[in-house]
């Protein structure tokens, strides 16, 4: 009875441990996070909205974290599976060009080289385009983006050598 | 040639400029999943009292259930008109350049069973009461770390009104950047002048399971008809995945005598589905019903 009791208490006390470095860990990352979602939405309602929502996910399963080691990528999975989730739903709504033009409406109308660059990395699938950026932009390693994505580390890299394949060939046109 | 590209790329990447509320977002998605979290708890702490609470319930309901000939009789009473009726008795309203609140109580008037009468209408105030209070906290929050964009939009719709149900559904819409809307119903019996909770419906638990089934079908359906639509029932991330409805899941009865059975934005799907309500089949849950005094086909 009483090892019982104590061993819920343990278990407490490492919850709320997990708990604050959760806490810690996405208050010091927010701008990373913010920055992954927004590449996925292009806008700042939308990428909020996601951050917001991973956040929220992320807090009410920290059950499923199991080691504070992998907290990166365990937050990662979730910001890269809301945002696919909206792009889905968003698929529908988009009409035409808008979607294209909004892109855009940042202030990057000074140089017109780096609006195909990124429209070529735009136009890669979404499962592709995931992989660019883990890998180039937050530097993670392969193993890591076959974690976020949920794929053996033969396809991922595969992937990669085609996403970088089809970036050069768009820019060739 | 490839590397540079991919440094152009990620320089347009780390470049997006940080929007200043996204402190705030964060702090406060923090804020409400840590709630969220502590109330899942506490929810699984609570439901073994309440399951005695509900008991008590049955044997109220029962009384008026059981009789299905009492329950015709009733429903063929002409009834002259319903005396019963639902107003807004208070409204606070923010109505500023980037804070917005409007905040309606309703208020519920004619039943005789005035202990039933008060005890909604004081939760309905105090739950108010609650909001506008939290509102008003963040606001000044935001207010002082330089500013932001806050609104909230309370009030109620009333969803079935006949001569013997009564479904008022209360809903929450929060934004701050993102949003997340929370929507509560109370059904009422006008005649018999009792609350109506779910578990009181069926005889036993096996509700639980026979509706959870239903609704997973449902949802299952929905999404290979339309791409679009999304629920969370097999996802990677298991805690997500909806399993069964709680033993006193958020429904109303519509009117059509069919029992709803609705969910919060974020419970069973992801934000963009907003809110989600299923229409339970009457043929599914006959054998369980108490009676068909409020359900039927």
């Amino acid at each position: 009875m009483h090892q019982s009791k104590r061993k819920g208490k343990l278990a407490l006390m490492a919850r709320s441990n997990i708990e604050k470095e959760i806490e810690a860990y996405i208050l010091d990352n927010k701008e990373m996070h913010y920055r992954l979602a927004y590449s996925y939405v292009k806008n700042k309602e939308d990428a909020l909205d996601i951050v917001q929502e991973s956040i929220c996910k992320s807090i009410s399963s920290m059950e499923s974290l199991k080691e504070l080691t992998y907290i990166k990528t365990w937050f990662y999975k979730i910001i890269v599976n809301t945002s696919l989730d909206f792009l889905r739903k968003r698929k529908r709504l988009i009409i035409g060009d808008e979607d294209f033009l909004a892109t855009y409406d940042g202030g990057v109308v000074d140089h017109y080289e780096d609006i195909d660059l990124q429209k070529s990395l735009e136009d890669l699938p979404d499962n592709y385009r995931s992989i660019i950026i883990l890998r180039y932009f937050e530097d993670l390693k392969i193993k890591e983006i076959a974690e976020i994505l949920d794929e053996n580390i033969n396809t991922i890299k595969a992937r990669l050598y085609k996403a970088l394949e089809k970036l050069r060939i768009k820019m060739n046109d | 040639m490839k590397d540079n590209k991919v440094e152009k790329l990620r320089k347009e990447y780390m470049d997006v400029s940080i929007p200043e509320e996204l402190d705030f977002v964060v702090k406060k998605a923090l804020k409400e999943g840590k709630r969220d979290f502590k109330k899942k708890q506490y929810n699984k702490k609570l439901r073994a009292i309440t399951t005695s609470a509900a008991a008590v319930t049955v044997i109220f309901t029962v009384a008026i259930n059981t009789s299905q000939v009492f329950a015709n009789t009733l429903s063929r009473v002409p009834v002259v008109s319903s005396i019963v009726k639902v107003l807004t008795i208070n409204e606070h309203i923010i109505n500023e350049d980037r804070y917005n609140a409007d905040i309606k109580t309703p208020a519920i008037e004619g039943l005789e069973n005035q202990d039933l009468q008060n005890s909604l209408n004081e939760k309905y105030i105090e739950e108010n009461e609650k909001l506008y209070d939290a509102f008003i906290a963040d606001m000044e929050a935001l207010k002082e770390n330089g500013g932001g964009n806050l609104g909230i939009d309370s009030g109620y719709e009333i969803k079935t009104d006949t001569d013997r149900i009564l479904s008022i559904g209360r809903y929450v819409v929060n934004t701050a950047g993102s949003s997340s809307t929370t929507l509560k119903y109370d059904t009422i019996d006008k005649e018999k002048e009792v609350l109506i909770t779910l578990p009181s419906l069926f005889k036993g638990d096996s509700y639980i399971e026979i509706i959870s089934r239903n609704i997973k079908q449902q949802m299952k359906e929905a999404m290979e008809a339309d791409e679009h639509i999304h629920y969370w029932i097999e996802e990677e991330i298991e805690e997500l995945n909806f399993h069964k409805i709680d033993e006193d899941q958020n429904f109303y009865i519509n009117n059509e005598y069919q029992l709803v059975i609705s969910f919060d934005k974020y419970d069973v799907a992801p934000g963009y589905m907003g809110t989600v309500e299923f229409v339970i089949p009457t043929e599914i849950l006959q054998d369980i019903l108490v009676s068909n005094g409020y359900i039927r086909q």
